[in-house]
């Protein structure tokens, strides 16, 4: 039995999440984020560092995010970002359907949107040079840890 | 097994070099309570776990960790990159480059090597699942620390990023041990180790 599921469990704003009916004592005690929570664009789940509004409690010296999405690599690492948000919040709340449903949405759209990314940039998997005319696809600056001064 | 994807989980790109910054932020690279640790921990956690949610919530956070690790790393990379002659004598870096260079090696700040001696595997659920809601806590407070450290807004975009994910990791920690407690004995969930006793 998955407590967030529990007809009975109360629930409040999404900020909060899934109260339990009543808390055990002696082990650590985390509400359960509720089901069909808020979510950001895909844009402002990468730049704040979550889809979830109910969990972006940034640090005073560093309250607001830069939007970060602002070229075809950035925009990928936004649909790739979901993916793994989604995936993660599933392991815990595998009953969400909504929640599958979105995943296997954008599971679509970040493939779609790697294949078009690669045909243009250069492979991101070995397995994707396969498409290339030569190994120097894979081999091919610049790696991720390379800084570009031209990509602005 | 893993496969090598050829990008980063968010964008890093810092324009001015600072050996003084990165010799702090080593620290997140393989500190004691660095990205290095947080994934072996998880990833080596795992084996012990009974129950599915478990095994997928240790496997997909250890995992993204590695990615962070080279997060960390990048960022230490592009801090230091172009030194000039006087820049390698900055105090605080001058300690690292005379063993590493411009290398990324895991170390805490204080310049001690990474140690597994920073992180434990128990093979017991809640033991494990509690230590990891501290590891969360102990790694978003040293990027707070790392914030009040740095001035430069093309590292605290990514550090603010990377301290996101703490907390969304502690938020899941938390609901996997609700989850293992459901599956335990309900009256004592410290009656058994459900990963030994059988």
């Amino acid at each position: 039995m998955y407590p967030d599921n529990g007809s009975n469990a109360p629930t409040c704003p999404d900020r909060c999440g899934t109260l339990p009916e009543c808390a055990p004592l002696a082990v650590p005690y985390v509400p359960f984020q509720q089901t069909c929570p808020k979510r950001y664009s895909q844009e402002d789940a990468l730049s704040n560092g979550t889809l979830f509004p109910g969990l972006n409690l940034p640090f005073h010296m560093k309250a607001d995010a830069r939007n970060v999405v602002n070229c075809p690599l950035s925009e990928l690492q936004a649909l790739e970002f979901v993916l793994l948000e989604l995936g993660l919040y599933l392991d815990t709340h595998q009953g969400d359907k909504e929640a599958f449903a979105l995943f296997q949405q954008y599971a679509a759209l970040e493939k779609a949107g790697r294949e078009k990314y690669e045909a243009t940039y250069g492979p991101l998997f070995k397995s994707s040079a396969a498409q290339s005319d030569c190994w120097c696809s894979w081999l091919q600056d610049p790696w991720p840890w390379n800084f570009e001064e031209t990509e602005g | 097994m893993f496969v090598y994807e050829k990008k980063l989980q968010y964008p890093v790109k810092i324009k001015n070099t600072n050996p003084k910054l990165a010799s702090v932020i080593i620290s997140q690279y393989g500190g004691p309570d660095g990205e290095l640790g947080a994934s072996l921990r998880y990833l080596s956690q795992r084996y012990a776990m009974p129950y599915p949610e478990l095994k997928a919530v240790l496997t997909d956070i250890g995992t993204e960790e590695l990615g962070h690790l080279e997060m960390v790393g990048t960022i230490v990379h592009q801090l230091t990159r172009n030194l000039t002659e006087d820049q390698i004598k900055t105090a605080g870096f001058d300690t690292y480059f005379v063993d590493h260079t411009a290398g990324v090696y895991p170390q805490f700040a204080s310049g001690y090597p990474w140690s597994a001696s920073t992180m434990q595997v128990t093979g017991d659920i809640i033991a494990d699942l509690t230590e990891d809601l501290a590891a969360e806590q102990k790694a978003r407070l040293t990027y707070d620390n790392i914030l009040r450290l740095s001035d430069d807004p093309d590292v605290n975009d990514v550090i603010r990023f990377l301290r996101e994910r703490e907390i969304v990791h502690f938020q899941r920690f938390g609901e996997a041990i609700r989850l293992a407690k459901e599956r335990m004995d309900q009256k004592n969930v410290y009656f058994t180790n459900p990963a030994f006793d059988k």
